[in-house]
């Protein structure tokens, strides 16, 4: 085990922040057949995206004292106890505010979203990756290419 | 430190030195290769992990800029739409390559003739077919014989599998009346030169952790080893060095570790793609060439070629199953592949339809183009995308032009402190002329498929696979670099095997002909060894 212990990415108050937004990003699908990416633990996994790149950092947790800041001056703990159309508000004036915050903290989120695998069984997927089982395809109808068949030679011959 | 001198010295051990090491170990010379990169370790391709997509942007991705391995070297493209991509390790860029297999046209090696245009090559299809034809065979070509776009060839594995996606394009194409044909792909699609069959993972394009795809590790590479050749790894060359008669005899490069170690040879081969070899011609000054190396014609760097790419991506109502089969190969057609001035261009392109997108990919891709929002609107967006949309790429004949070239950069150094490359590269009237048609006619094609809707890229700015042109190939040396058989004209034990070479680019993947060329090369080399440097 190495001697040197990495600081954690965010503070707690940060993670209680961010988890709150994961579910404004991508929320529950209303009929339930999909999670909010709040229930995935992708706090956990974009932490991890910030240890590996440290300079994804500043803009994140500049974006989350902001949110902070406003949810603040709203008479709030934080962000995470606004009311739905409060943290809507609020995710939107940061957006504006902070413009390096949510691109780059959508990219992450997408991404751990999608390659979760109840996210892919939801989608019809399996909940593997490709390799080592890959994927069956039908035989292909070369019938269709019947007409392509019928037609002459057209490459240049001069 | 000096090692022993070596009959034939390679740099760098991509698809042409791999297919050149290969033909020239029967002769039982001693042939050595460096290698800037590693051997790959298949089992750690993105496609065995979870994360397999977000790999593709990272330590997989196709610029050796961002990707942040020791092994690449930085490319300065602040003056190119394009940017440039490649990789470095035993297989060169066909560890990442979709494995379109295409060969040129007959016609393609005499446009100066056939269209008033660019140059004619030094020689011509006739002379290449047999090596084609080999280069089938040791990489295991896909596909199907009776394309009426191409005289007939040697095809030895079944196509891949058009799948809902590609038969869906082809009644699109049928719709029109347009050409379409399933794709020459190096993927082999059975068992084959003990490689496994293709299981459809899907992206090709960040290795085939199955060793289905012909990168030249699991083709050439190991047959050449077993037959004599050499191949260090991790071994950067910064110059070719040259004895007092003009002749080179050697190269001086860093190990692993960073030491400098010099390496004699009667013979220096230089594969080190269209961008690389123009770079170390032109790191490699003397007092006999304070131009660069080779340079006498003032061409070395010149003439940059890349392939311009449009994109359209259609979407449909229907699931397509897009993410299963190999990504950048199923169908193409050569419908607008030939001249026909009243389009308003001179020369053509090919259509290659892509595989759809997986989640992630279609997450992001939704992200950027904004049909994809956070918030309450997401899940329903999203459904409207995921594995419903199909891409088609025009890949474009691009028309070399002095002013497009490779310099050496005054500032940008790589790891060891070699001078990186920088491209200068302007997009022709002619390209651009060529990327409208092909956006145009491409949403024509998707939406007689049954696309809902299309969404263009009319430059495809991270397209800049194929690297072509820099050292040229002609018998004239006050015109080109190497004569018709790749020696230098001005050092005759000096060769060039790879895409520097092409007078001019066709409208197809290149790396079929790169390789076939290096064969060609190498036969050269074989049959004239007695009198090799006259």
């Amino acid at each position: 085990m190495s001697a040197q212990t990495q600081a954690p990415a965010f503070s707690p108050a940060e993670e209680r922040a961010l988890s709150s937004v994961l579910d404004e990003i991508i929320p529950p699908r209303p009929d339930g057949r999909l999670p909010g990416a709040g229930e995935l633990g992708l706090v956990g996994y974009i932490a991890s995206a910030v240890e590996k790149a440290p300079d994804l950092r500043p803009a994140l947790v500049q974006g989350l004292a902001a949110l902070g800041d406003l949810a603040g001056r709203r008479g709030s703990e934080g962000f995470a106890t606004l009311s739905k159309a409060d943290k809507l508000e609020v995710l939107n004036e940061v957006a504006t505010a902070e413009p390096a915050f949510l691109p780059g903290l959508i990219f992450r989120v997408y991404a751990g979203y999608y390659q979760n695998g109840r996210v892919l069984e939801a989608l019809g997927m399996e909940a593997r990756p490709p390799h080592p089982e890959g994927y069956a395809i039908e035989p292909s109808d070369l019938t269709l290419l019947d007409p392509v068949r019928q037609r002459p030679k057209f490459y240049r011959k001069d | 430190m000096s090692e022993q001198p070596v009959d034939v010295l390679i740099v760098g051990a991509g698809a042409s030195a791999a297919a050149f090491a290969w033909s020239l170990a029967e002769t039982r010379m001693n042939v050595l290769c460096l290698e800037q990169g590693d051997w790959m370790d298949p089992n750690q391709y993105p496609s065995t992990g979870m994360d397999w997509e977000l790999r593709g942007f990272g330590d997989f991705g196709l610029s050796p800029n961002s990707r942040g391995r020791p092994e690449d070297y930085p490319i300065n493209e602040e003056e190119s739409p394009i940017a440039v991509s490649n990789f470095n390790a035993v297989g060169g860029s066909t560890i990442l390559y979709a494995a379109h297999f295409p060969r040129f046209h007959p016609a393609d090696f005499r446009i100066r003739s056939v269209d008033g245009v660019a140059d004619d090559w030094p020689l011509d299809y006739a002379r290449l077919e047999p090596y084609y034809a080999l280069n089938a065979r040791m990489m295991g070509v896909a596909g199907l014989a009776g394309d009426p776009a191409y005289p007939p060839k040697e095809v030895p594995l079944p196509p891949v599998p058009l799948g809902v996606l590609g038969e869906t394009l082809a009644r699109g194409f049928n719709k029109l009346g347009w050409h379409w044909w399933p794709s020459d792909s190096a993927i082999a699609t059975e068992p084959y030169e003990g490689r496994a069959a293709c299981i459809n993972l899907g992206p090709c394009i960040t290795g085939c952790a199955q060793g289905a795809k012909a990168s030249t590790d699991v083709t050439y590479w190991p047959s050449a080893v077993r037959r004599g050749v050499r191949l260090e790894t991790r071994c950067r060359v910064r110059e070719i060095t040259v004895s007092d008669d003009g002749m080179a005899d050697g190269v001086v490069y860093y190990d692993a570790q960073g030491v400098e170690r010099v390496q004699k040879a009667e013979v220096v081969v230089l594969a080190c793609n269209g961008v690389g070899t123009p770079r170390l011609l032109l790191n490699s000054r003397s007092k006999l060439f304070p131009d660069g190396l080779a340079n006498g014609s003032g061409l070395v760097g010149r003439n940059l070629m890349f392939h311009p790419y449009a994109m359209v991506t259609g979407v449909f109502e229907e699931p397509l199953e897009g993410y299963k089969g190999p990504t950048g190969c199923c169908i193409m057609s050569q419908e607008f592949y030939e001249t026909d001035r009243s389009r308003g261009f001179v020369r053509g392109y090919t259509f290659e339809t892509l595989r759809g997108i997986a989640p992630v990919s279609t997450a992001l891709w939704g992200m950027s183009s904004g049909q994809v929002p956070w918030g309450a609107g997401h899940h329903e967006a999203y459904g409207q995308l995921f594995d419903r949309t199909a891409g088609m790429v025009a890949i474009c004949e691009d028309l070399p032009e002095s002013h497009n070239r490779v310099t050496l950069d005054p500032e940008l150094v790589d790891g060891n402190g070699i001078p990186a490359p920088r491209i200068h590269y302007r997009l022709s009237d002619n390209s651009r002329a060529m990327l409208d048609h092909a956006v145009a006619r491409g949403k024509e094609v998707l939406e007689a498929a049954g696309a809902k809707q299309t969404h263009a890229e009319p430059l495809l700015g991270i397209a800049g696979w194929h690297l072509m042109g820099t050292a040229r190939m002609g018998t004239d040396p006050d015109t080109s670099v190497v004569n018709e058989w790749g020696r230098c004209h001005d050092v005759r034990n000096l060769f060039i095997i790879d895409g520097s070479i092409f007078v001019t680019a066709a409208a197809v993947n290149p790396t079929n002909t790169i390789q076939a060329l290096a064969l060609h090369i190498a036969d050269a080399i074989k049959q004239k060894l007695e009198n090799l440097f006259d």
